[in-house]
């Protein structure tokens, strides 16, 4: 037996209800546990405050209409957020966070869809945002103006450049393995996209209106993308 | 003269090692490359796709009613396995040799009926079509490698690279799309005086030379760096762009 199980006893030993044995084993247990010794003192005390003080007070009219009162206010307590947990000048993020939600499965289905219909539309126009693919004939052209789509050529030069910068990783990682020719043919050619680019920054510095330098600035972004593409699989 | 006996066998040792050594040589020189031929049947109008890693393509027309490959491999462990689809053949060097490091060149020779559409792609090397008067010409080499592309009658020509010239002679057909775009190298189109076309052609770093085919009401855009305007009716659609290179007209 462990000290639950001799805890669980203890009220039984203190009025002496138990049998013989189990007085003994208590006993027994009582004398090399500290724990349960004091607990049984905590109990003696309170029977012995209750024994001493028998009929000083007048017994409830109706005890169990007592216990169904206080069983009804602890679960009413328990099921609803108590009032005084929301202050009343609250706001209107601290009553939504410690307000409880409860969904039928229909509102839970419609939420999980809208949630995917927004993620959906967000990836595709950020996906849109950053290929400048042509009209899929077989070369590529220069796609729209990147001044369009309200955003700046700068912007638009940042956004591909992350493009860039991820399939320029995957080409570093494999870069090692290529053999010396294939090393110096991809960064000649490299090197010639890399020279339209930087023209064509160099010119929308001076002029940001030089549409020719956008569209050559586009094509030349879209051959890079393309040209790391196919090296980054190698 | 009187040789030493000595000498005389010293002397016929060595041609015999010699003679050893070339017969052992030369076959040896022979098979580090391979060359394979394979006919296919094919109709009259026949759809030709070849994406090569590295080496040349030459597509030749001829009267059969067949494609005949002719591949000459550097690496003996480069392999292609031609496809024979409903329309026409496949050959893709790129996925039939995955996972082999170095294939080297290979070198193809396609010989197709005149009315045969190709669709040419190759890393590294010169693609060469003449005469093909099918439907589509298209050739792109993603790296280095000369584009030519003569005696064309494509309603659709493609010529893309990043460094190398591009030179198509041939007719810009009615309705037609054509597009020629380089990094670095010269673009030439040598048409008829005939041809009607749209043309948006864009050099940023060097000359468009339109020669007879300028006229006063084509738009010059960025300072000369872009012409746009239409010669003749109109009807077909020219785009060529150079980032580092001239583009010039010839009149056939």
């Amino acid at each position: 037996m462990n000290c639950e199980k001799y805890q669980d006893l203890l009220s039984d030993f203190v009025d002496g209800s138990l049998p013989q044995t189990d007085q003994d084993s208590i006993e027994t247990h009582l004398s090399v546990c500290g724990d349960c010794a004091e607990a049984r003192n905590d109990l003696e005390a309170i029977v012995g405050f209750c024994r001493e003080h028998r009929g000083e007070y007048d017994p409830v009219p109706n005890e169990r209409a007592l216990w169904l009162r206080i069983s009804n206010t602890i679960e009413s307590e328990l099921s609803a957020p108590s009032p005084a947990s929301i202050p009343p000048g609250a706001g209107w993020w601290f009553r939504l966070m410690n307000r409880s939600w409860e969904l039928s499965f229909p509102q839970l289905a419609a939420a999980v869809t809208a949630i995917i219909i927004v993620v959906s539309v967000v990836t595709t126009v950020g996906l849109r945002r950053f290929s400048f693919s042509g009209a899929g004939s077989g070369v590529q052209t220069s796609g729209a103006p990147l001044a369009l789509n309200g955003s700046s050529v700068q912007d638009r030069f940042r956004q591909q450049q992350q493009v860039v910068a991820y399939w320029n990783q995957r080409v570093e990682l494999n870069k090692a393995r290529w053999n010396p020719q294939m090393r110096e043919t991809f960064d000649r050619n490299m090197s010639v996209i890399d020279a339209a680019v930087n023209d064509s920054m160099s010119r929308l510095t001076q002029n940001p209106h030089d549409e020719v330098s956008e569209e050559i600035l586009n094509a030349a972004l879209n051959d890079k993308v393309e040209l790391l593409k196919e090296f980054a699989d190698l | 003269m009187n040789i030493h006996p000595l000498a005389k066998a010293y002397r016929m040792r060595t041609s015999a090692i010699l003679a050893f050594l070339l017969t052992l040589g030369v076959p040896a020189g022979a098979s580090a490359q391979q060359k394979v031929s394979r006919h296919f049947p094919a109709g009259k109008t026949v759809r030709l796709e070849l994406k090569n890693l590295s080496g040349t393509i030459t597509v030749e027309t001829w009267a059969r009613e067949e494609i005949k490959i002719t591949a000459t491999m550097e690496a003996p462990t480069a392999r292609f396995n031609p496809r024979q689809t409903d329309v026409g053949l496949v050959i893709d060097v790129v996925s039939d040799n995955r996972g082999r490091n170095d294939v080297g060149d290979i070198n193809f020779k396609v010989q197709v009926p005149a009315r045969s559409s190709v669709d040419l792609e190759t890393r590294r090397g010169q693609i060469t079509v003449s005469n093909i008067q099918g439907d589509l010409v298209r050739a792109h080499i993603s790296t280095e490698g000369n584009i030519e592309l003569s005696g064309i009658n494509a309603a659709r020509v493609f010529a893309s690279n990043t460094i190398g010239d591009i030179y198509f002679d041939g007719e810009f057909a009615s309705g037609g799309t054509y597009e020629f775009k380089s990094g670095r190298g010269v673009i030439t189109l040598r048409i008829p005086a005939n041809c009607g076309f749209r043309l948006v052609a864009t050099a940023p770093a060097e000359k468009i030379s339109m020669g007879q085919f300028w006229h006063k009401g084509m738009r010059l855009l960025g300072d000369g760096r872009k012409i746009t305007g239409d010669v003749g009716d109109g009807r077909a659609s020219v785009t060529v762009t150079n980032y580092q290179g001239n583009i010039n007209f010839l009149r056939r």
